[in-house]
Protein backbone atom coordinates (compact mmCIF):
# COMPACT_ATOMS: atom_id res chain seq x y z
CA UNK A 1 0.00 0.00 0.00
CA UNK A 2 2.74 2.55 1.06
CA UNK A 3 4.86 1.53 -2.11
CA UNK A 4 1.60 2.32 -4.60
CA UNK A 5 1.35 5.45 -2.63
CA UNK A 6 5.09 6.59 -3.02
CA UNK A 7 4.59 5.63 -6.70
CA UNK A 8 1.05 7.41 -7.32
CA UNK A 9 2.93 10.56 -5.91
CA UNK A 10 5.71 10.18 -7.77
CA UNK A 11 3.52 9.97 -11.09
CA UNK A 12 1.90 12.90 -10.18
CA UNK A 13 5.15 14.70 -9.38
CA UNK A 14 6.55 14.07 -12.68
CA UNK A 15 2.98 14.13 -14.86
CA UNK A 16 2.46 18.27 -13.32
CA UNK A 17 6.09 18.87 -13.71
CA UNK A 18 5.53 17.93 -17.58
CA UNK A 19 2.07 20.06 -17.39
CA UNK A 20 4.10 22.64 -16.21
CA UNK A 21 6.67 22.75 -18.50
CA UNK A 22 4.68 22.00 -21.89
CA UNK A 23 2.12 24.40 -21.15
CA UNK A 24 1.63 27.81 -23.27
CA UNK A 25 4.44 30.40 -22.54
CA UNK A 26 1.66 33.05 -21.94
CA UNK A 27 -0.86 31.59 -19.18
CA UNK A 28 -0.34 33.51 -16.73
CA UNK A 29 2.47 35.79 -17.54
CA UNK A 30 1.07 37.97 -20.48
CA UNK A 31 -1.52 38.16 -23.07
CA UNK A 32 -2.39 36.53 -25.94
CA UNK A 33 -1.86 38.06 -29.20
CA UNK A 34 -5.60 37.76 -29.44
CA UNK A 35 -6.23 39.73 -26.39
CA UNK A 36 -3.64 42.24 -27.34
CA UNK A 37 -5.90 42.92 -30.47
CA UNK A 38 -8.90 43.23 -28.38
CA UNK A 39 -7.09 45.74 -25.88
CA UNK A 40 -5.70 47.89 -28.89
CA UNK A 41 -9.23 47.95 -30.26
CA UNK A 42 -10.80 48.67 -26.62
CA UNK A 43 -7.92 51.48 -26.61
CA UNK A 44 -9.20 52.85 -30.02
CA UNK A 45 -12.73 52.91 -28.89
CA UNK A 46 -12.13 54.63 -26.39
CA UNK A 47 -9.98 57.64 -28.16
CA UNK A 48 -13.50 57.93 -30.26
CA UNK A 49 -15.50 58.13 -26.94
CA UNK A 50 -12.93 60.66 -25.69
CA UNK A 51 -13.51 62.67 -28.80
CA UNK A 52 -17.14 63.20 -28.25
CA UNK A 53 -16.99 63.57 -24.37
CA UNK A 54 -14.56 66.46 -24.81
CA UNK A 55 -16.54 68.53 -27.76
CA UNK A 56 -18.35 71.26 -26.26
CA UNK A 57 -21.50 69.91 -26.29
CA UNK A 58 -20.69 67.76 -23.49
CA UNK A 59 -17.74 69.40 -21.93
CA UNK A 60 -19.23 73.01 -22.11
CA UNK A 61 -21.63 71.19 -19.41
CA UNK A 62 -19.45 68.77 -17.54
CA UNK A 63 -17.94 71.78 -15.77
CA UNK A 64 -17.52 72.79 -12.24
CA UNK A 65 -19.36 75.67 -11.08
CA UNK A 66 -20.21 77.71 -13.87
CA UNK A 67 -21.27 76.32 -17.60
CA UNK A 68 -19.32 76.96 -20.80
CA UNK A 69 -21.15 78.43 -23.57
CA UNK A 70 -20.70 77.47 -27.57
CA UNK A 71 -17.89 76.22 -30.01
CA UNK A 72 -15.72 78.61 -29.04
CA UNK A 73 -16.36 77.32 -25.23
CA UNK A 74 -16.88 80.77 -23.53
CA UNK A 75 -18.30 81.63 -20.15
CA UNK A 76 -21.56 81.48 -20.23
CA UNK A 77 -23.40 84.71 -20.84
CA UNK A 78 -25.65 86.25 -18.94
CA UNK A 79 -23.06 84.26 -15.99
CA UNK A 80 -24.61 81.91 -14.10
CA UNK A 81 -23.46 79.30 -11.70
CA UNK A 82 -24.65 75.99 -10.42
CA UNK A 83 -26.17 76.96 -7.15
CA UNK A 84 -26.93 73.80 -4.47
CA UNK A 85 -28.75 71.71 -7.17
CA UNK A 86 -26.87 72.08 -10.33
CA UNK A 87 -29.73 74.33 -11.71
CA UNK A 88 -29.00 77.59 -10.84
CA UNK A 89 -29.93 80.10 -8.44
CA UNK A 90 -32.59 82.40 -8.02
CA UNK A 91 -33.63 84.45 -10.55
CA UNK A 92 -31.03 82.63 -12.78
CA UNK A 93 -31.99 79.01 -12.95
CA UNK A 94 -31.40 77.10 -16.06
CA UNK A 95 -35.03 76.08 -16.96
CA UNK A 96 -35.47 80.31 -17.13
CA UNK A 97 -34.13 80.33 -20.46
CA UNK A 98 -33.62 76.51 -21.26
CA UNK A 99 -37.10 75.08 -22.41
CA UNK A 100 -37.31 71.77 -21.59
CA UNK A 101 -39.76 70.91 -24.99
CA UNK A 102 -36.16 71.51 -27.10
CA UNK A 103 -34.42 74.42 -28.68
CA UNK A 104 -35.86 77.54 -29.48
CA UNK A 105 -35.30 78.72 -32.70
CA UNK A 106 -36.08 82.79 -32.26
CA UNK A 107 -34.18 83.07 -29.40
CA UNK A 108 -31.48 80.65 -30.71
CA UNK A 109 -31.28 78.96 -27.01
CA UNK A 110 -30.85 75.72 -26.88
CA UNK A 111 -33.25 73.17 -24.77
CA UNK A 112 -33.90 69.60 -23.68
CA UNK A 113 -35.05 68.08 -20.72
CA UNK A 114 -33.37 68.09 -17.34
CA UNK A 115 -31.39 70.56 -19.04
CA UNK A 116 -28.60 71.53 -15.77
CA UNK A 117 -24.77 71.51 -15.50
CA UNK A 118 -23.76 67.46 -14.74
CA UNK A 119 -23.55 66.54 -10.97
CA UNK A 120 -19.99 68.41 -9.29
CA UNK A 121 -18.77 64.66 -9.69
CA UNK A 122 -18.74 64.15 -13.22
CA UNK A 123 -16.32 67.18 -13.41
CA UNK A 124 -14.32 66.65 -16.81
CA UNK A 125 -12.94 70.02 -17.49
CA UNK A 126 -8.98 69.58 -17.31
CA UNK A 127 -9.05 65.96 -17.33
CA UNK A 128 -6.59 63.94 -19.52
CA UNK A 129 -8.20 61.33 -21.67
CA UNK A 130 -6.73 58.36 -19.06
CA UNK A 131 -8.30 60.31 -16.19
CA UNK A 132 -11.48 60.84 -17.99
CA UNK A 133 -11.49 57.31 -18.86
CA UNK A 134 -10.95 56.28 -15.02
CA UNK A 135 -13.86 58.67 -13.72
CA UNK A 136 -16.39 57.46 -16.70
CA UNK A 137 -16.08 54.00 -15.33
CA UNK A 138 -15.55 54.80 -11.72
CA UNK A 139 -19.49 54.60 -9.92
CA UNK A 140 -18.70 56.82 -6.99
CA UNK A 141 -18.41 59.31 -10.64
CA UNK A 142 -20.39 58.36 -12.90
CA UNK A 143 -23.81 58.45 -10.80
CA UNK A 144 -23.14 54.89 -9.76
CA UNK A 145 -23.42 53.21 -13.30
CA UNK A 146 -22.24 50.10 -14.48
CA UNK A 147 -20.97 49.82 -17.76
CA UNK A 148 -23.66 48.46 -18.86
CA UNK A 149 -25.67 51.38 -17.51
CA UNK A 150 -23.25 53.98 -19.23
CA UNK A 151 -23.90 52.63 -22.51
CA UNK A 152 -28.05 53.07 -21.83
CA UNK A 153 -27.12 56.62 -20.77
CA UNK A 154 -25.37 57.51 -23.51
CA UNK A 155 -27.97 55.42 -26.16
CA UNK A 156 -31.24 56.76 -24.98
CA UNK A 157 -30.58 59.70 -22.36
CA UNK A 158 -32.67 62.77 -24.08
CA UNK A 159 -30.28 65.37 -22.80
CA UNK A 160 -27.02 63.60 -24.04
CA UNK A 161 -28.87 63.01 -27.15
CA UNK A 162 -29.48 67.07 -27.60
CA UNK A 163 -25.56 66.70 -28.57
CA UNK A 164 -26.46 65.81 -31.89
CA UNK A 165 -28.98 68.13 -32.22
CA UNK A 166 -28.10 71.18 -30.66
CA UNK A 167 -30.14 73.91 -32.97
CA UNK A 168 -28.52 76.70 -35.55
CA UNK A 169 -25.36 78.13 -34.64
CA UNK A 170 -23.94 75.30 -32.64
CA UNK A 171 -21.94 72.27 -34.08
CA UNK A 172 -23.56 69.07 -33.30
CA UNK A 173 -21.06 65.69 -32.09
CA UNK A 174 -19.34 65.06 -34.86
CA UNK A 175 -19.29 61.19 -34.31
CA UNK A 176 -22.41 59.92 -34.94
CA UNK A 177 -24.68 58.79 -32.09
CA UNK A 178 -24.86 54.84 -33.34
CA UNK A 179 -21.63 55.17 -33.93
CA UNK A 180 -20.74 56.47 -30.60
CA UNK A 181 -22.19 53.87 -28.84
CA UNK A 182 -20.86 50.63 -30.94
CA UNK A 183 -17.36 52.31 -29.95
CA UNK A 184 -18.98 52.08 -26.32
CA UNK A 185 -19.45 48.90 -26.85
CA UNK A 186 -16.27 47.81 -27.94
CA UNK A 187 -14.89 49.55 -24.93
CA UNK A 188 -16.64 47.84 -22.44
CA UNK A 189 -16.03 44.30 -24.58
CA UNK A 190 -12.48 44.82 -23.99
CA UNK A 191 -12.97 45.13 -20.02
CA UNK A 192 -13.02 49.12 -20.18
CA UNK A 193 -8.89 49.74 -20.76
CA UNK A 194 -7.96 53.30 -20.06
CA UNK A 195 -4.88 54.68 -21.59
CA UNK A 196 -1.93 55.88 -18.60
CA UNK B 1 -54.48 75.81 -29.82
CA UNK B 2 -52.60 76.83 -26.84
CA UNK B 3 -53.51 77.69 -23.31
CA UNK B 4 -51.62 80.56 -21.54
CA UNK B 5 -52.92 81.29 -18.05
CA UNK B 6 -51.83 84.90 -17.39
CA UNK B 7 -52.53 86.64 -14.23
CA UNK B 8 -54.97 84.52 -13.34
CA UNK B 9 -56.93 84.39 -16.60
CA UNK B 10 -57.06 81.50 -19.17
CA UNK B 11 -56.37 82.75 -22.97
CA UNK B 12 -56.77 80.37 -25.79
CA UNK B 13 -54.64 81.30 -28.61
CA UNK B 14 -54.34 80.32 -32.33
CA UNK B 15 -50.62 80.09 -32.13
CA UNK B 16 -47.06 78.09 -33.09
CA UNK B 17 -46.39 76.60 -29.52
CA UNK B 18 -42.76 77.65 -30.68
CA UNK B 19 -43.56 81.20 -30.58
CA UNK B 20 -41.65 83.06 -27.96
CA UNK B 21 -43.87 83.76 -25.12
CA UNK B 22 -42.82 87.64 -24.84
CA UNK B 23 -44.60 88.02 -28.30
CA UNK B 24 -47.79 86.26 -26.84
CA UNK B 25 -48.00 88.08 -24.22
CA UNK B 26 -47.46 91.31 -25.80
CA UNK B 27 -48.30 90.87 -29.50
CA UNK B 28 -51.79 88.77 -28.56
CA UNK B 29 -52.81 89.67 -24.92
CA UNK B 30 -51.81 93.50 -25.05
CA UNK B 31 -49.60 93.03 -21.71
CA UNK B 32 -46.68 95.68 -23.19
CA UNK B 33 -45.02 95.63 -19.86
CA UNK B 34 -42.65 93.25 -20.43
CA UNK B 35 -40.48 94.51 -22.88
CA UNK B 36 -38.22 93.10 -25.76
CA UNK B 37 -34.44 93.91 -24.61
CA UNK B 38 -32.54 90.85 -27.14
CA UNK B 39 -34.82 88.30 -27.94
CA UNK B 40 -32.03 86.34 -26.68
CA UNK B 41 -32.30 86.04 -22.91
CA UNK B 42 -29.30 88.06 -22.35
CA UNK B 43 -30.63 91.25 -20.87
CA UNK B 44 -33.66 90.11 -18.78
CA UNK B 45 -36.19 93.12 -19.88
CA UNK B 46 -38.31 90.05 -20.51
CA UNK B 47 -38.60 88.68 -17.28
CA UNK B 48 -41.80 87.37 -16.03
CA UNK B 49 -42.81 84.54 -13.71
CA UNK B 50 -44.21 81.08 -14.59
CA UNK B 51 -44.94 79.07 -11.28
CA UNK B 52 -43.46 81.66 -9.07
CA UNK B 53 -40.08 81.44 -10.82
CA UNK B 54 -38.20 83.90 -13.18
CA UNK B 55 -38.69 83.15 -16.84
CA UNK B 56 -36.96 85.14 -19.79
CA UNK B 57 -40.20 85.24 -21.93
CA UNK B 58 -38.46 86.14 -25.41
CA UNK B 59 -36.55 82.45 -24.71
CA UNK B 60 -39.42 80.27 -23.18
CA UNK B 61 -41.54 79.03 -25.66
CA UNK B 62 -45.54 79.33 -25.16
CA UNK B 63 -45.68 75.80 -25.71
CA UNK B 64 -43.30 75.48 -22.56
CA UNK B 65 -45.46 77.88 -20.72
CA UNK B 66 -48.83 76.51 -21.60
CA UNK B 67 -50.75 74.74 -18.66
CA UNK B 68 -48.68 76.94 -16.13
CA UNK B 69 -49.21 79.75 -13.68
CA UNK B 70 -47.82 82.96 -15.53
CA UNK B 71 -47.20 86.12 -14.37
CA UNK B 72 -46.22 89.33 -15.28
CA UNK B 73 -45.47 93.23 -14.39
CA UNK B 74 -49.19 93.77 -14.73
CA UNK B 75 -50.90 91.02 -12.19
CA UNK B 76 -47.67 90.57 -9.61
CA UNK B 77 -49.14 90.75 -6.19
CA UNK B 78 -48.14 90.08 -2.80
CA UNK B 79 -46.15 91.39 0.18
CA UNK B 80 -42.60 90.58 -1.68
CA UNK B 81 -44.29 92.58 -4.78
CA UNK B 82 -45.02 95.27 -2.34
CA UNK B 83 -42.18 95.61 -0.71
CA UNK B 84 -39.98 95.78 -3.69
CA UNK B 85 -42.11 98.35 -5.80
CA UNK B 86 -42.17 100.11 -2.40
CA UNK B 87 -38.57 100.92 -2.39
CA UNK B 88 -38.15 100.79 -5.59
CA UNK B 89 -40.17 104.30 -5.55
CA UNK B 90 -39.16 105.63 -2.71
CA UNK B 91 -35.36 105.24 -4.08
CA UNK B 92 -36.22 106.61 -7.43
CA UNK B 93 -34.28 103.73 -9.12
CA UNK B 94 -35.99 103.80 -12.43
CA UNK B 95 -34.54 106.40 -15.01
CA UNK B 96 -35.25 105.40 -18.57
CA UNK B 97 -37.33 102.86 -17.56
CA UNK B 98 -37.11 100.27 -20.20
CA UNK B 99 -35.02 97.09 -18.30
CA UNK B 100 -37.23 97.89 -14.47
CA UNK B 101 -39.83 95.32 -15.05
CA UNK B 102 -37.39 93.18 -15.50
CA UNK B 103 -35.45 94.01 -12.32
CA UNK B 104 -38.39 94.48 -10.50
CA UNK B 105 -39.33 90.78 -11.50
CA UNK B 106 -36.21 89.46 -11.10
CA UNK B 107 -35.79 90.60 -7.40
CA UNK B 108 -39.02 89.95 -6.51
CA UNK B 109 -37.77 86.18 -7.22
CA UNK B 110 -34.08 86.77 -5.75
CA UNK B 111 -36.29 88.05 -2.39
CA UNK B 112 -39.35 85.38 -2.23
CA UNK B 113 -36.82 82.68 -1.92
CA UNK B 114 -33.96 84.51 0.04
CA UNK B 115 -35.38 87.22 2.46
CA UNK B 116 -31.79 88.30 3.23
CA UNK B 117 -29.81 88.59 0.49
CA UNK B 118 -26.28 89.26 0.75
CA UNK B 119 -24.25 91.16 -1.80
CA UNK B 120 -23.04 88.35 -3.51
CA UNK B 121 -26.54 87.10 -3.76
CA UNK B 122 -27.87 90.00 -5.45
CA UNK B 123 -24.99 90.02 -7.83
CA UNK B 124 -25.70 86.10 -8.77
CA UNK B 125 -29.52 86.39 -8.54
CA UNK B 126 -29.60 89.72 -10.51
CA UNK B 127 -26.49 89.34 -12.99
CA UNK B 128 -28.79 88.34 -15.93
CA UNK B 129 -30.80 91.78 -16.12
CA UNK B 130 -28.65 94.71 -17.62
CA UNK B 131 -29.35 98.63 -17.16
CA UNK B 132 -27.82 100.86 -19.82
CA UNK B 133 -28.75 103.50 -17.01
CA UNK B 134 -26.50 102.48 -15.04
CA UNK B 135 -29.04 102.41 -12.24
CA UNK B 136 -27.27 99.08 -10.50
CA UNK B 137 -26.03 100.52 -6.99
CA UNK B 138 -29.94 101.85 -6.66
CA UNK B 139 -31.36 98.50 -7.92
CA UNK B 140 -29.14 96.97 -5.34
CA UNK B 141 -30.12 99.21 -2.39
CA UNK B 142 -33.35 99.23 -3.21
CA UNK B 143 -33.46 95.04 -3.00
CA UNK B 144 -31.31 95.77 0.75
CA UNK B 145 -34.48 97.81 1.43
CA UNK B 146 -37.22 95.55 0.63
CA UNK B 147 -35.64 92.75 2.58
CA UNK B 148 -35.55 95.09 5.84
CA UNK B 149 -39.15 95.95 5.24
CA UNK B 150 -39.84 91.90 4.65
CA UNK B 151 -38.30 91.23 7.78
Amino acid sequence: MAETSVRSATLMAVGLTLAFALMPETAGTGPTSAQSTRQAESLAAWQEIATVLQHPRCLNCHQKDSPLQGDMRRPHIPHVVRGTDGHGVSAMRCGNCHNQMGNNPTSRTPGAPHWALAPASMLWQGLSSGELCRQLKDPARNGNRSPQALIEHMETDPLVGWGWNPGAGLEPVPVARKEFVEHMRAWVAGGTPCPK
Amino acid sequence: MITLNVNGKPHQLDINPEMPLLWALRDKLNLTGTKYGCGHGMCGACVVHIDGEAARSCSIMAGEAAGKKITTIEGVSGKVAEAVIGAWQRLNVVQCGYCQCGQIMSAIVLLSANKKPTDEDITLGMDGNICRCGTYVRIRRAIHEAAKALA
